[in-house]
């Protein structure tokens, strides 16, 4: 009988250590002012500088500063390291103008309701934008 | 003292008081008594703003609601602040805060056993500037200053790169002014940025005209470039069309301030961009087409045509970088005919975290007939083999060691013979980005 509780203890306790694993690794919503569509299948060329515009409007990038690690690893699957480094080629190499950088999702969530083609990502969905992804 | 304590308590436990003892239990009271007066006393003439604190207090405690109610005010003023200050954050232009100025710089030291061919020491390398200002959603520009030393230690200063450029949609990009000629892939990959380039040099045939290079690595024209998609993967295509160079004082000149011999030059690059399994790796190929005139005592036109590939795979990890230049060059003047020859490069490289080692191979077989390199100074044959190291300190800043072997070809078929030489070398370039 005991041997059944410490199991049944020792299961809860990584279920537990798994849902706060998650919880820290934060969830990224990718958002965009809401005269714009893309899918969720250009986020990728979008944030690499590769796609500019969607249905003729200029794509304005926003990069999340407090979220930016979780983004880069969740969306695009690369390093800070590797994403910086791709800009500064892109824009040394292209005249590319690397994406803007906001301090958190308050800011983000400002700039994208007020700027046409503006895309960028945050922690928790706002209203009066659009969710991409 | 202790006998009459001994005898005041034997005292006590027969219900009698003790006169010690009864002036401790006065003295206690009385002090009970007078604090909270002499709190009184010096409360009131200390401070005439200790009441507002004092007042406060029973504000706050006097129920859990009301308690409740000041705090959710104070947030809602605080979430008030906060708003107003985003929103004026997030309504600052980008304009508004100024154009970003990039560049790279770099010193070092070089060695070799043969100290007529190149300096021994220090040296102080580039300063490279660029900007990349942006008018509106479509028009941009590409700017490139670049201040060096030369071998004889003055500072030399050019526009490496002037071009305004015209962004049609994500397929295409037009650029006008004077940009590098986009040929293979070195040329257009790392342009002066010696930070962003594995390796200290560049290969040799490819270095720019003032530097031992063969080809024009600038050019003053008109660039058309794009990428389409193709299921994954991408097609990216240059073409180009310039001013036709000259040779001048043994050095390639782009005739940027006009075209002497109203030739284009015209050209492109062609290339494919795979995806899945095989993501990193490019394959292109590219031509180059043009009439070049020399200044000898009878100056000669050459026909420049030039064909090649070039094949690059970059991963986290791996470095792998080749390209092939196929001249086949036709005498316009002298009626010598057509002069095959051909210039390569392989470099590989494989990154353990910071550290990069390398190695490249690089060789040209160069018709000295062919008046196009037998005018030009660094327009011999030869091999060359690069063993090195790069460091990264950080993102933008990377230490490299580079040991080189060089042979150049004896060759006395050409106007202007040339002898057989041999050395090595030793670099170190301290490099960085900013």
């Amino acid at each position: 009988m005991k041997a059944i509780i410490f199991r049944a203890c020792c299961v809860g306790i990584l279920f537990l250590s798994a849902l706060v694993a998650a919880n820290a690794a934060g969830s990224v919503v990718v958002i965009s002012n809401s005269g714009i569509a893309v899918s969720p299948d250009e986020i990728r060329d979008i944030f690499l500088g590769e796609k500019q515009f969607a249905g003729g409007a200029k794509l304005v990038v926003i990069d999340n500063a407090a979220l930016q690690g979780d983004f880069l690893s969740q969306v695009m699957h690369m390093d800070t390291a590797k994403y910086n480094g791709i800009w500064t080629k892109k824009s040394f190499r292209d005249g590319l103008t690397p994406p803007v950088v906001k301090s958190g999702n308050a800011e983000v969530i400002e700039y994208i309701k007020r700027t046409p083609g503006a895309i960028g990502y945050v922690s928790t969905v706002p209203a009066g934008v659009k969710v991409i992804q | 003292m202790l006998d009459t304590i001994n005898m005041d308590m034997k005292q006590t436990r027969q219900g009698k008081v003790s006169g010690s003892w009864r002036a401790m239990i006065v003295g206690v009271a009385g002090l009970l008594i007078a604090a909270p007066v002499y709190a009184k006393i010096i409360d009131v003439p200390v401070a005439k703003d200790a009441p507002v604190y004092v007042k406060e207090v029973p504000v706050y405690s006097k129920t859990d609601t009301d308690q409740m109610k000041a705090m959710e005010s104070k947030l809602e003023a605080m979430q008030d602040e906060l708003t107003q200050l985003t929103s004026g954050m997030a309504s600052r232009s980008n304009s508004a805060n100024g154009l970003p100025l990039h560049g790279f710089m770099d010193v070092g030291f070089a060695n070799n056993s043969r100290a007529s061919t190149d300096p021994r020491g220090f040296f102080v390398g580039a300063l490279s500037f660029y900007l990349a200002p942006h008018f509106g959603d479509k028009v941009k520009a590409l700017v490139e200053p670049n201040f060096e030393v030369t071998p004889t230690g003055a500072v030399a200063t050019d526009l490496e790169r002037l071009q305004i450029g015209y962004t049609f949609n994500d397929n295409a990009t037009a650029w006008a002014g004077r940009f590098h000629t986009p040929y293979g892939y070195w040329n257009t990959a790392f342009h002066h940025g010696a930070q962003i380039q594995t390796s200290v040099l560049r290969p040799r045939f490819l270095d720019f005209e003032d530097k031992g290079g063969i080809l024009p690595a600038h050019m003053v024209g008109l660039w058309g470039e794009g990428k389409f998609k193709a299921g994954d993967s991408r097609l990216t295509y240059d073409v180009f069309a310039g001013n036709g160079p000259q040779i001048a004082g043994g050095v390639l000149d782009i005739n940027q301030a006009g075209d002497n011999n109203h030739q284009a030059m015209v050209g492109f690059n062609l290339g494919y961009e795979f995806s899945g399994s095989l993501d990193g790796l490019r394959l292109a190929v590219h031509a180059l087409r043009g009439d070049v005139d020399d200044d000898a005592v009878l100056p000669n036109k050459t026909q420049l045509n030039i064909v090649g590939g070039s094949a690059v795979y970059l991963s986290d990890t791996w470095e792998v970088m080749g390209e092939y230049y196929r001249f086949n060059d036709k005498d316009q003047s002298g009626g010598t005919g057509t002069h095959k020859s051909w210039a390569d490069y392989l470099q590989i490289g494989r990154s353990f975290n910071n550290l990069t080692p390398y190695v490249r191979v690089e060789r040209t077989v160069l018709d000295q007939q062919d008046n196009y390199f037998n005018m030009q100074d660094s327009g011999q044959s030869y091999a060359r083999q690069a063993l090195g190291l790069r460091y990264n300190l950080n993102q933008k800043a990377a230490l490299k060691f580079e040991l080189l072997n060089s042979s150049f070809k004896a060759d006395s078929t050409g106007a202007t013979p040339r002898t057989a030489l041999g050395y090595r070398s030793l670099f170190v370039q301290y490099a960085i980005g900013f």
